[in-house]
């Protein structure tokens, strides 16, 4: 049929879009016979953008998301005068190719950012605060997550200068520091408030990044803060091991917990501890200490903006980047895709508190984010956008349904990273593994150092997520469980399925595998998401030279 | 090319003589034109203009002749201000009726911007974008319009279904019949392996009205003659080449080609700035010859007695560049120089000469002849046209719009463009995703970009470049934009490889 191109939905998306830029136009057309009315001014002229980047935030641990404890008072009254979202689920697990997605509304494949050790010259994908300073805005970030800043030279282990691919388009770029004695730079990114001060005279673009609530949890929670939520007589159960890291502050670390697999503490390739309810409440105490802290600084940051008037002219957006295993699936970190660490906290703070105390059930995606900041400051979205402005969603339009089907990438990093440079690191550091350990660990970094060329990742994993299901496809289960880094620990090889399906209604933990008990669903999932990942192998950038990419390590 | 001293002073002997006859030509050329075409030109210069608030809407069961002087770039025409009075005819055409000064096309090459003509849409959408739809030697598909849009309908086939005759005459090559532009047509004249001259094109349309016995009907007229591979009968005489110029190159296609292709390879051809001098001198013997025998032809017509029953549509599917952008020919750029076309529509028995400035769009052609016509597009394909009627424009109606070319010329590149009504043009490289930005109004030579001086604009009609092709079917991030080789030109399909 002729009409080809032509089905409403296309028509819809040009008069939009003829319609913003007419209306961008207009103004800028203006000043003929009358200047225009105050109203008509649009937002992008007298509008600041406040986007707070929360790593490791889960919602479920924030009260206005339903936590008992009492955690977040300051997010809570912030989010009281802001659209919540209830189901706002990211791109990926890893912080900087989930938060690429955000800055870019691309898919990670498609802005390049599948890895952290990507070239800036592979990420040339535009970004938010691109766009935004063509319209005038200064732009700045102060950042304490490393991956978004500290890149080392893979030969010589020095620090290159930033100028990385986050830091591209800001006018300034404050990174936090370590401390005395090495201590964590993942603080409160307080350097924020001084920018705040200095240019609030400014239209401008800010970018706040924490990377507090990241592993080891409360590191950098000063006392009283971090033993706030303590029980006063637990003793760290890593402390009765040998080669377990002496922490002063017993934060929860990397090291202890990489040890640890379905609630077993292994040393030797053989279980010598079984975490009990009090271990595991430890880890979220610490966990919890670094939220409540953070909602201290965010207390703070509201203060100052309420201070200099700022509050009412801004645009303050409130995500988390991923959230976190706390032991759920007898893991923790962010080490797989599921909802405890795709799930996210995300809220919009409009000027004046325009829809405040909604909240809205749909899933969004990360992608969604910069649409929607654009769609409020009346600027076309950009061509390559992949997410949509949800502020149909919002103003509840007719059609307006969020995204049914996210789609999620997932990079087997963990023993990628173990394979290029963490356990030289962990060498470096003096870390002990035993001898047995050691001894095997020869081996097992050259089984990595096979299966992961220097070109990068083996086949990733993909997942769909519905409002019910989420659908895993490994696309090389045996791979994975020949590197698996929980097969080498625990001494006994894994076993990954190809398809992975939860019910997300009745299982929110994921604990059982029902592909085997639901093939229909698998298989009416499964055809969108191969179709999706086909359109992403399709169109996916191509790594610039291997010698150009730089690697971010652990502080 | 060398020559020995005997020769050179022999050419330059002939370049004088030539030179004198142009003269001469010229300065009782318009006379000679004014007697010779009375039906034309009969006291225009006295008689009033007509009062065009009275012009009548509809031109029922008129004949139509669109004539495309290929590649003719709009700056080279008399009428829209050229200096060398090379385009007399076309020009006296534009003083009865109007000529549209702003007029673009929808490509920058033969094979998709000729086709707009015809079926009212994006070369996008028609999808005669290169050579070979397929090009995987040696398993190549010549693109054809009824294989890869089967559901347009061509103004040929509108126009045969409301009882006209329809007869095309063209030069082949990017208008073969081969393509498919002979859909529709009851004869499509085309001679395979040549970029035919109007010199034949012209007595076979000729000799088809003598056989047509007073139906009404449609005619396609067109010629390589102005275009790089087209060489006038018995040579050029020079008539416009300085005379002190050293011969460098003799405007050989040949020469053309090659420039050409060293400017696809290097980025520039090399060419001095007298080496330019001549290319254009050679384009404007080129043109005026064409010119000339557009002129007889109108005279065998004249004698036809079929003038006031006629409506001509004369334009050119595209430019060609002299070394604007430092390159060499069209099809591989979208700067003015190859998008900007000559359009005049002439309607019967009006003495108009009317310069209309609005800036339009060769999708706009089709949507006019059936306008004037009163014939209305089939109801399997009422949505297919793109453009608008101009005739509102003849009674003074605004008919100003942004308009959007494209070229994928042989895989070399891909590139879409807008230009907006008040003169902004955005240029965006699919390949390497550059941006180019223009301010036509201060810089009509496209010279200087203002991406980053003006980056908002620019990513303004970036977004809108994008909407509007997503609008019509097109998601330009759809699909990776790989360059490669899709020949156009027999040489150079000769020694293709697939890459």
């Amino acid at each position: 049929m002729i009409n080809k191109g032509r089905n409403p939905a296309s028509l819809t998306i040009l008069l939009t879009a003829g319609f913003l830029f007419f209306s961008v136009n207009s103004f800028a057309a203006g000043g003929k016979a009358s200047p225009p009315p105050v109203e008509q001014i649009p937002r992008h002229e007298n509008t600041n953008v406040i986007l707070i980047s929360l790593q490791c935030l889960r919602p479920d641990h924030l009260g206005v998301y339903g936590y008992k404890r009492d955690t977040s008072p300051n997010i809570d009254k912030l989010a009281k005068s802001s659209v919540l979202f209830e189901n706002a689920i990211s791109q990926a697990n890893l912080t900087p190719i989930a938060q690429m997605s955000v800055f870019t509304s691309q898919y990670p494949r498609i802005n390049g950012m599948v890895s952290f050790e990507v070239a800036k010259e592979t990420v040339t994908a535009r970004t938010l605060p691109q766009v935004l300073k063509y319209y005038g805005y200064t732009t700045a970030a102060t950042v304490s997550s490393p991956e978004f800043f500290m890149r080392f030279d893979n030969g010589s282990g020095e620090v290159i200068n930033p100028g990385d691919v986050f830091s591209r388009s800001f006018d300034y770029f404050g990174r936090t520091a370590r401390g005395p004695e090495g201590a964590s730079l993942r603080t409160a990114p307080v350097d924020a408030f001084n920018w705040i001060k200095n240019n609030s005279d400014k239209k401008f673009f800010l970018w706040i990044a924490s990377g507090l609530l990241h592993m080891p949890y409360s590191a950098s929670v000063p006392p009283p803060y971090n033993t706030k939520y303590d029980d006063p007589g637990y003793r760290p159960f890593w402390q009765q091991f040998s080669g377990a890291p002496e922490t002063a502050d017993s934060a929860p670390s990397y090291d202890t917990f990489s040890r640890v697999f379905h609630d077993d503490y292994y040393q030797d390739f053989k279980p010598v501890y079984r975490l009990n309810k009090a271990d595991r409440q430890f880890v979220t105490d610490r966990y919890d200490a670094g939220v409540f802290y953070t909602d201290l600084f965010i207390g703070n940051l509201m203060k100052l903006l309420d201070s200099l008037k700022l509050t009412e002219k801004t645009l303050i957006v409130l995500q988390s980047m991923h959230g976190d295993d706390l032991g759920e699936n007898g893991l923790y970190f962010h080490y797989d895709v599921t909802d405890t660490v795709i799930k996210n906290a995300l809220f919009f703070r409009f000027p004046h508190g325009e829809n405040g105390g909604k909240r809205i059930k749909q899933q969004i995606t990360g992608l969604d984010v910069m649409p929607t900041v654009l769609d409020y400051l009346q600027i076309p979205p950009p061509n390559e956008a992949q997410g949509n402005s949800v502020i149909p969603l919002i103003k509840g339009k007719k059609g307006a349904t969020g995204t049914p089907l996210v789609f999620i990438d997932r990079l087997p990093w963990w023993e990628y990273t173990l394979s290029r440079w963490y356990l030289d690191m962990q060498s470096a550091n003096g870390r002990d593994f035993t001898a047995l350990e050691k001894l095997k660990l020869t081996e097992y970094r050259q089984t990595l150092k096979e299966n992961f060329t220097e070109l990068g990742y083996p086949p990733g994993d993909i997942a769909v997520r519905t409002d019910d299901w989420k659908l895993i496809i490994r696309k090389n289960p045996q791979l994975l469980n020949k590197v698996s880094w929980w097969g080498f620990i625990t001494g006994t090889p894994q076993s990954t399925s190809e398809f992975e399906l939860y019910d997300l209604k009745n299982d929110p933990i994921e604990r059982f595998n029902v592909a085997d008990k639901h093939p229909e669903i698998v298989n009416r999932l499964k055809k969108p998401l191969l179709e999706w990942d086909a359109s992403m192998e399709r169109a996916k950038v191509q790594p610039a030279p291997l010698d150009r990419r730089m690697i971010i390590p652990y502080p | 090319m060398a020559h020995n001293d005997d020769q050179k002073d022999a050419l330059q002997a002939e370049m004088n003589r030539r030179e004198f006859i142009r003269r001469t030509a010229v300065g009782t050329g318009a006379f000679a034109l004014a007697m010779a075409l009375p039906g034309l030109m009969a006291g225009s210069a006295l008689a009033a203009k007509s009062d065009l608030s009275k012009l009548r809407e509809k031109y029922k069961d008129y004949n139509v002749i669109l004539v495309s002087f290929d590649a003719l770039q709009a700056a080279h025409v008399g009428s829209l201000g050229y200096s060398r009075n090379v385009t007399p005819t076309i020009d006296a055409m534009a003083k009865e009726g109007f000529s549209f000064s702003n007029a673009i096309s929808t490509a920058s090459w033969t094979v998709p911007a000729s086709m707009t003509w015809f079926t009212g849409v994006y070369p996008s959408e028609h999808r005669l974008t290169n050579k070979f739809s397929v090009f995987n030697p040696p398993n190549n598909v010549l693109s054809n319009l009824k294989k890869l849009s089967p559901e347009l309908v061509t103004l040929a086939e509108v126009l045969k279904e409301n009882g006209y005759a329809t007869g095309g005459f063209t030069g082949n090559a990017g208008v073969s019949g081969m393509f498919g532009y002979d859909q529709g047509f009851d004869t499509y004249f085309y001679e395979k392996g040549k970029f035919g001259s109007m010199g034949v094109s012209i007595p076979k349309a000729l000799e088809w009205l003598k056989g047509n016995n007073g139906k009404k009907f449609f005619m396609f007229l067109h010629g390589y003659d102005c275009h790089g591979q087209g060489v006038p009968e018995g040579g050029f005489d020079y008539r416009f080449v300085d005379k002190g110029y050293d011969k460098k190159f003799t405007g050989s296609k040949e020469e053309q080609e090659a420039l050409r292709e060293e400017g696809l390879e290097k980025g520039a051809a090399s060419l001095r700035d007298e080496d330019v001098k001549f290319w254009r001198a050679i384009y404007d013997e080129k043109i005026q010859r064409t010119d000339a025998l557009f002129k007889k032809f109108l005279l065998e017509y004249e004698k036809m007695g079929l003038m006031d029953k006629t409506i001509f549509v004369l334009t050119s599917d595209h430019g060609t560049e002299f070394h604007e952008h430092k390159r060499f020919d069209h099809g591989f750029s979208l700067y003015n120089e190859l998008i900007h076309v000559p359009l005049v529509i002439k309607l019967p028995k009006i003495k108009a000469g009317k310069v209309i400035k609005d800036q339009i769009s060769s999708l706009d052609v089709m949507p006019t002849i059936l306008d004037l016509l009163d014939v209305k597009m089939p109801d399997s394909a009422k949505n297919q046209l793109r453009g608008k009627s101009l005739a509102p424009a003849f009674k003074g109606k605004i008919v100003s719009k942004d308009v959007y070319s494209e070229t994928d010329y042989r895989q070399f590149t891909y590139k879409r463009s807008v230009i907006t009504r008040d003169g902004w043009k955005f240029i965006y490289t699919l390949e390497d995703k550059s941006r180019e930005l223009f301010n036509l109004k201060k810089d009509p030579k496209e010279l200087t970009n203002l991406l980053d001086k003006e980056p908002k604009i620019a990513y303004e009609l970036e977004q809108k470049l994008f909407s509007h092709f997503k609008s019509i079917g097109h998601d330009l991030n759809a699909k990776q934009w790989i360059t490669g080789l899709n020949p156009v030109y027999d040489s150079q399909a000769k020694g293709a490889q697939k890459k």
